[in-house]
């Protein structure tokens, strides 16, 4: 992997005259697995909108390998953008529509292919590959609207990976599943992070979902970065008191860290 | 029977043959129209387009421009701005923006109407469209418009797949979106305003929901549903006018009713049949 890297400097997003997310400075070097939490309305979302040029900011810049986002013209930023693959929130797409598996992996080859040229032999291979990898063999003809949670999650990161992504972006990717879910969603980014070394920005509620391969944790409270660092630096007691006001302390298993309440542990 | 009969050699008269391929073509224009629409979840856009026309046809009208090229180019203009309204960027929701702006286009409408000394019964006419008046020209007018939107929906079938599925998406990945979505607002534009004089601002509402709606209900992948939209559609306007023709009812008030009916079959047989996806 040669390219991924990504570069906010002095970044300032503003919302109905009030700032929702404020960076001096965050470098996210190509490969590496960062991990976003924070609490609820605390810029996750835009951080990672805003890295994929989806929000301008009022002021800074984003870069991806040195190119500044905002300096491009429409379809100099389409070509930049062809190197992000983007999971988004489940309220950002449309699950009722009857497309099938294929269809939805497919379109993760649209972007590479310029326009009136349509995907050919080797662009299906390529699908098809990812349907297998994910284990999806036996719904490829489906539709997505029939599939559950888990199984929908997984036709999009098919569709992610199938565009040969350099930087990959999850937005809250286990949210609404149940626990087997989580882990199978979490172990599946895992080993194709493992397997591919693209850069991933993954933005989660949970510490739990972030596989053990997340060497580095950002914290947002209220749109600004509270702490920054490896998964131990960051889960301290004492950092999470201050960006979620409370007292929480981590449970380690299987390399994954689990946030339990540690007010409550101490009532009982 | 006398009269059936009487009916049915009407029938082949070569007249009839022009209202029925006029039918045909522009309820398979909104049919198609509308299979991106209803996924778009703006059915509200087609009403909006057409009063839009509607309107530029009423002004030309009392300025004395020409009825056709005025509209046209209005409802286009007006459609392609539209590409600028995206869910979840702006404080109103893109359905609420195009109920304000389709009011704005009917009291223009309506004031066009106030302002027009003469006979109003060619204006009111835009209501409800004038199918049975059709002329041969209009025919390939709106034929070559439906053309032009079957070119674009094969040439951009790739990039409206991933539009339709999420803006985000298709945004965040390097597609084409705007540039896409925006030629397809202009064609709706252009579809919309040349098939007004014929199916009218009311009608063309329920020829572009409804057969849409009926394929989402029963197709699975994308490309059935185009083409289940686009066969709905022209059945519907086909269908509709044959059951005026032969119950003596009026014309644009069957069509509705045939396009409401092809989606209550779609969703009877959806419940039925209890397909698989």
């Amino acid at each position: 992997m040669t390219g991924g890297s990504l570069s906010l400097s002095q970044i300032s997003v503003r919302r109905s005259g009030r700032t929702i997310l404020s960076i001096d400075h965050l470098t996210i070097p190509a490969g590496a697995f960062v991990g976003i939490i924070g609490t609820n309305g605390a810029g996750k979302t835009t951080l990672l909108k805003t890295c994929a040029g989806l929000i301008a900011p009022a002021q800074g810049s984003v870069r991806i390998d040195d190119v500044n986002l905002g300096r491009l013209g429409p379809w100099a930023r389409c070509r930049l953008r062809k190197r992000i693959g983007y999971i988004p929130q489940s309220t950002e797409y449309n699950a009722e529509l009857p497309f099938t598996v294929r269809e939805v992996v497919a379109m993760g080859r649209t972007s590479l292919k310029p326009l009136l040229v349509r995907l050919d032999r080797q662009d299906y291979a390529v699908v098809d590959r990812w349907i297998e990898t994910l284990g999806l063999g036996n719904r490829r003809d489906q539709t997505f609207r029939s599939l559950s949670g888990g199984e929908q999650q997984k036709v999009l990161i098919a569709r992610a990976m199938a565009q040969e992504p350099e930087i990959l972006m999850l937005d809250e990717p286990c949210a609404n599943l149940d626990f087997n879910w989580k882990h199978q969603i979490s172990e599946i980014i895992e080993r194709l992070y493992r397997q591919t070394n693209v850069t991933v920005l993954m933005v989660s509620h949970e510490t739990g979902v972030l596989p053990p391969a997340c060497e580095r944790i950002v914290l947002f409270r209220e749109g600004r970065i509270v702490a920054d660092g490896t998964p131990d630096a960051v889960l301290s007691t004492e950092v999470l008191r201050r960006a979620y006001d409370g007292a929480f302390r981590v449970v380690v298993a299987e390399g994954r860290r689990y946030t339990v309440n540690a007010e409550r542990e101490g009532d009982r | 029977m006398s009269v059936l009969l009487g009916q049915a050699s009407l029938a082949i008269d070569p007249f009839f043959y022009t209202v029925i391929a006029a039918g045909a073509i522009a309820g398979a224009s909104c049919g198609l129209l509308g299979a991106y629409i209803v996924a778009l979840r703006l059915p509200f856009i087609g009403v909006f387009i057409s009063h839009t026309a509607m309107a530029g046809t009423i002004f030309a009208y009392l300025f004395g421009l020409n009825p056709t090229v005025g509209p046209v180019l209005v409802s286009t203009i007006a459609a392609m701005s539209l590409a600028g309204i995206r869910p979840g960027r702006s404080r109103l929701d893109p359905n609420v923006a195009l109920g304000i702006l389709f009011s704005l286009m009917l009291g223009l409408t309506f004031l066009g109407i106030g302002l027009t000394q003469d006979s109003r019964t060619e204006i009111l006419g835009l209501l409800w469209g004038s199918i049975l008046f059709v002329r041969g020209e209009s025919v390939v007018v709106i034929g070559v418009a439906a053309l032009a939107l079957a070119a674009f929906a094969m040439l951009f079938n790739k990039e409206l797949k991933v539009l339709l599925f999420s803006r985000t998406i298709a945004s965040a990945t390097g597609v084409h979106e705007t540039f896409v979505y925006a030629l397809f607002l202009g064609l709706c534009g252009i579809i919309l305003a040349v098939n007004l004089p014929l199916v009218g601002g009311l009608m063309i509402f329920s020829l572009i929901t409804n057969p849409a709606a009926a394929a989402y209900q029963i197709c699975r992948g994308h490309r059935a549903v185009v083409l289940a939209s686009t066969l709905f559609g022209a059945l519907s306007a086909v269908g509709g006018f044959i059951a005026s023709y032969y119950l003596n009812l009026p014309t644009g008030a069957c069509i509705v009713l045939a396009s409401a009916l092809v989606f209550a079959l779609a969703a009877a047989c959806r419940t039925f049949a209890r397909r698989a996806d």
